[in-house]
């Protein structure tokens, strides 16, 4: 499947949290760069652990290189790391696009604007879109391995786009707010119906400031907007195309299987290029526990104080790891029977979280042909 | 409970509730992006958005829709209902209502506010003795947290402004709100909780305690490796058993290097809840967290 991603302009490592997306992103990106490609991951990772994972001091917005020489090998290509700063990207867009100094200020300096581009839930997903548009634009490189912000539902990635263009650009909104610019269509008669409008029915919830910063926000957009959904067109269509490829990390608990089964229909049936899914931390079955006489003459002959009650301990060590490996062959099958064949590879569960770069090298051997 | 995704969060909410419930008081937990992972937990049908749910005697599960709950309440605010008719009628409202920058996370915690403040119509008594939320994980859960004083900040006048503030005052009181941080031992987890922990004093919320979930017990201890360092060689299950236990007091020794990181970076308490090594989290394992937790919170209690 490795072989099969190299081809690809755009890798996108999907799952919910806490299945080791960020470090399976880093080490196919590794693996990717190992091949020959010069590949950048672009990581939300807030507790910016993949920089020192990466034996970096930090990671910013800007792509930096990777210092991996010495598990990259011969001939390979190079690694970088950004990490995505929604706030940043944000400020950057409006500064390129804005139409002009003035229009510039009044969004940088609108209230409803700080906080919409740094702390709503939706913000950091649009930008992430955003940002790998810049990313491909640009044609720095040849590979780029996204590892997408971590969400109930993992997809909130591929709809945030719409749901927040609809609020920047939302034709509605802007009837709402602006009524004066469409009077008397339908919209303008829906708003003056009645008694009262609907801006004067929000205002008495929200106070006429917050509307009129509302207000003020999208005005400042102006012009705008078709940039906004033209970009996010020209990603989705990257995104559909092959030269993108989705890849779902399932961690082998039972909800999170469940949940990857049903991104991985979900993206299917959304027609997105899937390449498959990866089990992540998958327990080998250990054999039967031994004859726990048989074990405490082993520990007794070994110095062992109490090896009666040493034997019991270990033998409950490898029960524990039996009830994982069980559980995992399980959940090998069910995602087996969901998935098209050849479409499934499984990282073993590592003695130690692979938290340095020789420990996302392990990861990225162990990713398979 | 808030904390990375993965490390738990439900089932922690779901054991604190039960071990208020055993105690014979009455829990509600709310779920707040339509997981349904407490019915789930408990095999039970699904939990609803109106009415809290039954999972056990005491122990209530309710599941917040933002989007359907923002509605709710902008007309519910007018009170003159041909007025709510003209709103809800209207596609621009939708629109404000599904996106206007932090509305869906205000009525969410406005929604849990007004259940945590609630009064039984008789004695005066509150209606839950717990609420424990579920939040989504961390950046969204800080943001649903952060929301009722952004907006109170943000908004000048207005009855969305007073609600804010009036819920600000709760969430933001020590004496009312806890917010628990839920790690797992690992790296990430725990390097996101400590910068969880320092995001969220820095707005002025009430952070009381962090919970350590999925602590290997403390099987064996360091004088136990020689003699099974000297059994792991040898051949068949003897030898595959010693290794394991030599993997187990491994990661003792990583879990404890772990919790002395998250006490240390954040001072707060951490209760250790014990590894449920199970195929799947049941109702016996639910039990057997809950009395951790309830045994961790008292030494917690008594320490401060």
């Amino acid at each position: 499947m490795i072989a099969d991603l190299t081809t690809r302009r755009l890798v996108i490592c999907c799952g919910t949290g806490g299945v080791g997306k960020t470090t399976i992103s880093a080490a196919l990106a590794l693996r990717l760069a190992q091949s020959g490609a010069r590949t950048v991951v672009v990581t939300i990772d807030p507790a910016r652990r993949l920089a020192s994972a990466l034996g970096m001091t930090g990671l910013s917005d800007e792509p930096r290189r990777v210092p991996a020489d010495a598990v990259l090998g011969e001939g390979a290509g190079e690694l970088w790391a950004l990490q995505l700063d929604a706030k940043a990207t944000f400020d950057r867009l409006v500064s390129r696009y804005a139409a002009d100094e003035a229009a510039r200020t009044r969004i940088l300096e609108n209230r409803i604007y700080r906080h919409l581009s740094g702390a709503v839930a939706g913000a950091q997903e649009y930008m992430a879109v955003e940002r790998l548009h810049e990313l491909v634009e640009d044609g720095d490189f040849e590979c780029i391995v996204l590892d997408t912000p971590p969400a109930t539902n993992a997809l909130d990635f591929l709809d945030a786009p719409q749901r927040i263009t609809r609020f920047i650009e939302g034709r509605a909104l802007r009837l709402l707010l602006r009524p004066g610019a469409v009077a008397g269509g339908l919209g303008w008669k829906i708003l003056h119906a009645g008694s009262g409008t609907v801006l004067g029915l929000l205002e008495r919830l929200t106070g006429a400031q917050l509307l009129r910063d509302v207000s003020d926000f999208l005005a400042g957009f102006d012009g705008m907007y078709q940039g906004f959904a033209d970009r996010a067109t020209a990603v989705r269509t990257l995104l559909l195309s092959e030269q993108s490829a989705f890849l779902v990390i399932a961690a082998a608990e039972p909800d999170s299987l469940g949940q990857a089964v049903a991104l991985s229909r979900r993206l299917t049936s959304d027609g997105f290029p899937l390449s498959g899914v990866v089990l992540n931390r998958v327990h080998a079955l250990p054999g039967e526990p031994p004859a726990e006489q048989e074990l405490a003459d082993a520990l007794a002959a070994a110095g062992a104080e109490d090896p009666g009650a040493l034997a019991r301990d270990a033998i409950a060590a490898i029960a524990d790891e039996r009830v994982l490996g069980l559980r995992d062959l399980d959940a090998r099958a069910e995602l087996h029977a969901a998935i098209r064949d050849g479409a499934l590879i499984e990282v073993p569960s590592l003695a130690h979280e692979p938290v340095e770069l020789p420990g996302i090298a392990e990861v990225a051997a162990a990713l398979g042909p | 409970m808030l904390g990375k995704g993965g490390v738990g969060k439900s089932t922690v909410a779901a054991a604190l509730a039960l071990s208020t419930a055993r105690a014979g008081g009455r829990a509600l937990v709310v779920e707040v992006a339509g997981q349904q992972r407490l019915s789930q937990l408990f095999s039970a049908a699904r939990v609803g958005d109106d009415e809290a749910t039954e999972l056990r005697p005491g122990l209530f599960g309710i599941s917040i829709d933002a989007e359907r709950a923002t509605e709710e309440y902008l007309a519910g605010q007018l009170k003159i209902r041909p007025l709510v008719e003209l709103l809800t009628h209207s596609k621009a409202f939708h629109t404000f209502a599904a996106a206007a920058p932090g509305l869906p996370e205000l009525v969410t915690i406005g929604k849990i506010w007004s259940m945590a403040i609630a009064l039984r119509p008789d004695g005066g008594a509150p209606v839950w003795d717990t609420v424990t939320v579920d939040c989504p994980a961390t950046g969204h859960g800080i943001a649903l947290l952060e929301t009722a004083g952004n907006i109170e900040e943000l908004a000048a006048g207005g009855p969305i402004r007073d609600q804010a503030a009036r819920i600000q005052e709760v969430v933001s009181h020590p004496a009312a709100t806890g917010i628990v941080i839920v790690a797992r031992p690992q790296e990430l987890a725990v390097a996101e909780a400590i910068e969880a922990t320092a995001t969220l004093r820095g707005h002025g919320l009430p952070v009381a305690a962090a919970v350590l979930n999925g602590v290997h017990p403390a099987r064996f201890s360091a004088s136990d490796a020689p003699p099974l360092r000297a059994v792991a060689d040898a051949p068949g299950a003897v030898g595959e058993a010693a290794r394991a236990a030599l993997r187990h007091l491994e990661q003792q020794g990583d879990d404890t290097a772990y919790r002395t990181r998250l006490a240390g970076e954040t001072g707060l308490p951490v209760i250790d809840l014990p590894r449920v090594v199970r195929r799947r989290i049941d109702l016996p394992a639910l039990e057997l967290l809950a009395d951790a937790l309830a045994q961790g919170l008292a030494s917690a209690g008594a320490a401060a």
